[in-house]
């Protein structure tokens, strides 16, 4: 009797521990820039995260386990990154990395996940070439030469206006991933017989706007094509302002997008996106999911802008690549999740992505062609206006 | 020797299969110890305060980043460039801004803040960086140890001991006691032998040279480069918020700041607690410093005196007196923005005598003195000391030649121990000793002064007329062959005057000349064996001290005509 | 060659920039050239300043009244804080390390209410500007010049004129000596560290109309302010605004002329040179 009584417990014992392992999550590591200079960028992508786990959460998790975020802060500084992503792969031992905010942070993780050799996915590095590793994806939508296909789209929506420009000024920061952009820029304005009357480089963190203003506003251009990343755009549009004028036609590269929307002089800017809150985006069940959780998160995180934009969409999506990979390959086996991705496609939220990569570029990013849109400030509401298929109901590019 | 066993234990750590993280943390804790140390050697020892460490760091960043990344060099083979260009840089700026007197205190720290702005942006638009940054991922790294954080760790680990074992050695050699020296008062400092243009200059490289290898490591290290990373004002603030939180006058405080805060800093990065960590960041910084305010190893900023060993004052024959001359100044002439201090002075000190220089207030006696002893420039006339022309000679050269003095109003070196004063300049005298023997040296002096007993205070803690003492003895440390007291009897009760009286003969005892500027007559009168006179900047009198004092024209310097 | 409307802009831009770093640097000038504090807080107090216009602006309050609560509470905080200082005897380099403590507090306090993200003060004032002959002048960067001009020219002749403005000068150069003449030292230094305190809250009522607020953006100031501060002279309450435009309007004018990039190193080069050749005029 004792026996049996012994047998039964320790039966049970197993159980329960066996159940326990089944039930333990699934330990997924990243760092964000929570404080720091890219604070803003890394505050909002945490609660785009957040509310993808919470929904993951609810459907049972990954393979299901439910699933740990495990989230530092790397203060905005590269150096930091790596020391917390050589924590998270060694002394936390998680299951898998996600990547960092921004490129200079997203290469340090990237070089600690090649020597684990950890699949790595992330969503705002700016400088495809410089990714070297093969087990690196990018869930930004982005090409492997946005210095080429972004100028591109971008003129390609400006040849829709009414009065489509002949010239055009060029004015960017100096910080690598939007000055490369603008340099593409100048050669596909020439490729397309623009004439450039300006060119204007600033160095970054560049307070004073009022000269670069006044000479944008000599040169007369039909097209500003502002290499602006944060604050640079919302800085250079009161500088215009206050020397009453207003570009005909206008573009910053990656705006904040909270100030620009309050801003009455940015009427009709131009800027990147990949996905907006309006049809045809919207109307999928993922999509409400995600414009809901997210302006209640927000709220709650006391976020100036509660709506979804670039920022939050791409943090989104690069988690909705992810449980795609996991529950593709049934594993968490970095290698695996990486032979999956290479050969697949994935819907997410601001459209499908995939990774098959050319030899001539960087691996797994595709050349020539991307997901970006144009999206307008029109109304105070960015409505996205190209391409076609992708544009608000009713919306058209705003030109002069 | 625990130096080493440190050195070895730390050494072993990449070999004992710890996870990479350890070892990537300690490489963070170990590259700002190199900075915080480094911007120390400068900018604490000397007091030249420095807000521009980033820029040498980022010189080297960018050396290693450029010949590394861009020319393919092997990544060890860079970092001597990488120590080599900041440090040509420092010593290009150095020998411009340290020829410029005035630029001391906020004007230095100004001037390198400019020269961090230049510098970012000569790399920003130059081909250096152009402005896409620099990859340096592909560059292939000495396996050193199993891992790759673990050679990055050794690399930084070998840095740190090397920076520290540098401070440790500048602290306690004549170059760190120069250094302090510069800190507390330059003028004394030069006065007393310290070449100082020299060792600012030595400082100024090495602390950039160290920065720029800490520089170049790191560059590799986060394997991607921009200027706006490398530059920002970060690095100029916390080397300065770590050394202040060490203690900047310890040759560990700056690592021990370095390690606390970086530590402090990394323990904040758990995500829920990001903001909040930061506020307790700041509170604790708030109190560390309100509670310890020299810095966590303040209290042991002192250097330890070396064993005491008492030596017996020398008994050096005295001189003959002769009258070969030792010192000859002929037509000397100072104006102060157009003043005329000193006009066509000639004076001649024989060897082994004590002459007298009197005269009254503003008649030129202290300027005579700053004048032979380098500390204003000579605007015309000649002083020979020994058959050798003294004008146009830097003070430190002219204290080395064997000349010493002492101040008016005492300048000792405030953040020194009275040991320190009096040893530092037989370290810069005419026989260069090194620490011990000029402590040795010291201590004599001390206890023939009487200072023995107050020998490791701070001057701040002695009376006026052990301040006198102090100058004396400092002048005397050095052994000069020629003396210039400038009235250190003033201020003296008549008691303590005959103490100082007593040690003066024993000096001129000893074998040294002596220029006595005095307003005591009674002193004048039973000290000297000569008398000149000075009024308005002029000679009026010279001779033995009783007939002087009956000159008519000397009566009426010192009280006026006897009717107008 | 850029036209004369083009300079001239560019000009006033760096006029007015200028009057803003000047506007940030007279409470800093004042506590260190005067109290031997360097206060990092400062900057951290502009921006706390700056958030709570944004705040009390939203809630529909003239920003320029905002300044009638917020200066006289900053004043106060600036008061505790010499306070504190004055009681542990904190010498000038330690005040650096404990206003940089400050500092980081209250940059997580703003972040802990108005989040890492931007916030950006909607005020009529930003609507209203005139035109001058070819050049615009708007209103916000107007009221900061006027108010940096104003408050300057105010310090410059109070501690040159009032009686306590040269008890205030007295204690600066020897404390013991004017406490001798007896000048009340303590609360003299009390005084001028709450108004430094309150000239924040100015600075940061003109960043609010001006600028767009991050909690970060408190340490992209701290260099050039820092230099203007140094370049104008401690102590000297017009040394800063000068200063600042000195530098705003080389700036400018390299960006209307060349490369905007270059400006930087024109005006630092400038000050340079300056440095090396005439160190006896700072």
């Amino acid at each position: 009797m004792r026996f049996i009584w012994r047998a039964a417990a320790l039966a049970a014992m197993t159980a329960l521990l066996w159940s326990a392992h089944a039930q333990q999550p699934v330990r997924i590591g990243s760092t964000l820039a929570l404080t720091g200079p890219l604070g803003s960028a890394g505050n909002i992508q945490k609660v785009a995260i957040e509310v993808y786990i919470d929904d993951l959460n609810s459907r049972g998790g990954l393979l299901g386990r439910k699933v740990e975020w495990v989230l530092k802060d790397d203060q905005s500084r590269p150096d930091l990154a790596r020391t917390l992503y050589e924590q998270l792969a060694t002394v936390d031992k998680v299951d898998l990395l996600m990547g960092p905010y921004g490129t200079a942070s997203i290469l340090s993780a990237m070089g600690v996940a090649q020597r684990y050799g950890k699949i790595l996915i992330h969503n705002s590095f700016g400088t495809p070439r410089l990714a070297k590793y093969d087990m690196q994806f990018s869930a930004s939508g982005g090409a492997g030469d946005p210095e080429n296909v972004w100028p591109n789209l971008v003129f390609d929506a400006v040849a829709t206006a009414p009065k489509p420009p002949k010239t055009v000024a060029i004015v960017t920061t100096k910080f690598p991933s939007a000055h490369s952009i603008a340099l593409g820029a100048r050669e596909v304005a020439k490729k397309r017989g623009l004439t450039e009357v300006l060119f204007l480089e600033y160095e970054f963190g560049n307070r004073d706007f009022g000269a670069i203003a006044a000479r944008v506003k000599d040169a007369k251009p039909d097209f500003v094509f502002a290499g602006a990343l944060g604050l640079d755009g919302v800085l250079l549009l009161d500088a215009m302002k206050k020397i009453d004028y207003q570009p005909p036609m206008h573009f910053y590269t990656f705006p904040a997008p909270g100030p620009m929307l309050k801003l009455p002089e940015a009427k009709n800017a131009l800027a990147l996106t990949t996905f907006e809150e309006h049809p045809p985006h919207t109307g999928n069940p993922q999509a409400t999911q995600f414009i809901q959780g997210f302006r209640e998160r927000a709220a709650k995180a006391s976020l100036p802008s509660t709506s979804v934009d670039l920022l939050s969409t791409i943090a989104y999506a690069s988690w909705q690549v992810l449980e795609a990979a996991v529950s593709g390959a049934r594993s968490l086996d970095d290698k695996a999740l990486a032979q999956w991705l290479r050969q697949s496609q994935v819907d997410t939220v601001m459209g499908r992505l995939s990774w098959q990569g050319t030899p001539e570029g960087p691996p797994n990013f595709v050349m020539g062609k991307d997901i970006y849109k144009v999206k307008q400030l029109q109304d105070g509401k960015w409505l996205v206006v190209w391409p076609k298929e992708f544009a608000a109901p009713g919306a058209k590019l705003i030109g002069p | 020797m625990r130096f080493v066993a440190a050195a070895i234990v730390l050494g072993a750590v990449p070999f004992l299969g710890l996870p990479a993280f350890y070892e990537s943390f300690l490489y963070l804790v170990f590259h700002w110890v190199v900075l915080a140390t480094s911007w120390n050697i400068l900018s604490g020892y000397s007091g030249y305060f420095s807000f521009g460490h980033a820029a040498f760091f980022g010189i080297g960043v960018y050396t290693t980043a450029v010949l590394a990344g861009k020319l393919d060099w092997p990544f060890l083979w860079t970092l001597p460039f990488a120590a080599a260009v900041p440090a040509l840089v420092g010593v290009a700026l150095g020998a411009i801004i340290f020829r410029v007197r005035a630029l001391r205190g906020e004007l230095f720290a100004l001037l390198t803040l400019a020269v961090t702005f230049v510098v970012s942006t000569l790399v920003l638009n130059t081909p250096v960086d152009g402005g896409p940054g620099v990859m340096l991922s592909a560059v292939s790294i000495p396996k050193l140890a199993p891992t790759v954080s673990g050679t990055f760790y050794l690399l930084s680990l070998v840095l740190a001991l090397a920076t520290v074992a540098i401070a440790y050695a500048v602290y306690h050699s004549r170059f760190g006691t120069g250094l302090f020296a510069i800190h507390d008062d330059e003028a004394v400092a030069e006065v007393m032998g310290v070449p100082t243009y020299r060792f600012k200059l030595a400082a100024f490289a090495l602390s950039c040279a160290l920065a720029g290898v800490a520089g170049g490591i790191y560059g590799v290290f986060v394997s991607y480069v921009t200027v706006g990373e490398t530059f920002s004002g970060f690095v100029a603030l916390y080397v300065i918020l770590m050394a202040a939180l060490g203690g900047t006058r310890h040759w560990l405080g700056p690592a021990l700041g370095a390690a606390a805060l970086t530590t402090l800093l990394y323990v904040f990065t758990t995500s829920d607690y990001a903001v909040a960590g930061r506020a307790a960041m700041g509170l604790i910084f708030i109190l560390v410093i309100l509670f310890l305010p020299q810095g966590l190893l303040g209290r042991f900023a002192h250097r330890k005196a070396l064993p005491r060993r008492n030596a017996p004052i020398p008994s050096a024959a005295p001189a003959a007196k002769n009258m070969e001359s030792i010192l000859v100044v002929r037509d000397l002439s100072k104006a102060f923005k157009g003043v005329q201090a000193l006009s066509h002075v000639e004076l001649e000190v024989r060897r082994g005598e004590i002459l007298g220089l009197v005269g009254p207030n503003g008649s030129g006696k202290s300027t005579l003195i700053n004048l032979v002893s380098g500390h204003y420039p000579v605007d015309g006339g000649s002083i020979r000391f020994e058959g050798r022309e003294l004008v146009g000679e830097a003070p430190h050269r002219i204290a080395r030649a064997g000349i010493a003095r002492t101040y008016q109003i005492p300048r000792p070196f405030p953040h020194l121990t009275v040991l320190e004063n009096v040893a530092l300049p037989p370290m810069f005298g005419q026989v260069v000793m090194d620490r011990a023997a000029a402590e040795a040296e010291a201590w004599r002096w001390l206890e023939f002064t009487g200072l023995a007993g107050k020998a490791l205070l701070q001057p701040q803690h002695l009376n006026l007329h052990q301040r006198k003492f102090l100058e004396l003895a400092r002048a005397l440390a050095s052994r000069p062959k020629l003396l210039f007291l400038d009235e250190v009897l003033s201020g003296l009760t008549p008691s303590e005057m005959n103490e100082a009286i007593r040690l003066i003969r024993a000096i001129r005892d000893q074998g040294a000349t002596i220029v006595f500027v005095e307003h005591v007559m009674r002193a004048v009168m039973e000290l000297t064996d000569r008398v000149v006179v000075l009024t308005y900047g002029k000679n009026i009198a010279a001779g033995a001290p009783g007939d002087v004092m009956r000159d008519p024209q000397v009566i009426t310097a010192y009280l006026g005509a006897a009717h107008a | 060659m850029p036209s004369y409307a083009l300079l001239g802009q560019s000009a006033l831009s760096g006029v007015f920039i200028g009057a803003l770093y000047g506007l940030l640097g007279l409470g800093l000038t004042l506590s260190w050239g005067m109290l031997r504090q360097i206060n990092l807080a400062h900057f951290a107090l502009v921006f706390l300043g700056a958030y709570l216009t944004y705040q009390l602006g939203a809630a529909g309050m003239d920003p320029l009244v905002t300044l009638a609560l917020i200066a006289p509470a900053f004043f106060l905080f600036g008061a505790a804080l010499h306070l504190l200082l004055a009681r542990f005897k904190v010498n000038a380099l330690n005040t650096l390390l404990v206003t940089f403590g400050f500092m980081v507090m209250l940059e997580s306090l703003i972040q802990w209410i108005w989040s890492a993200d931007f916030r950006r003060l909607e005020s009529h004032y930003g609507d209203v500007k005139w035109k001058v002959g070819e050049l615009f002048v708007p209103l916000p960067e107007l009221l900061t010049l006027a108010l940096a001009c104003g408050l300057a020219l105010a310090v410059w002749a109070a501690l040159r004129f009032t009686d306590l403005g040269k008890a205030m000068r007295a204690t600066a150069e020897d404390a013991p000596i004017a406490a001798a003449f007896g000048v009340n030292e303590k609360l003299l230094s009390l005084l001028l560290s709450g108004l430094c305190a309150a000239f924040a809250a100015v600075a940061g009522m003109c960043l609010a109309l001006s600028h767009t607020l991050a909690p970060s953006q408190i340490y992209a100031w701290i260099g050039v302010v820092f230099a203007v501060v140094m370049i104008g002279g401690l102590g000297n309450p017009l040394g800063p605004l000068v200063a600042g435009v000195v530098i705003g309007v080389s700036e400018g004018l390299t960006m209307a002329v060349t490369a905007p990039v270059w400006a930087p190193l024109v005006s630092f080069s400038l000050l340079i040179a300056a440095l090396l050749l005439r160190p006896e005029k700072f």
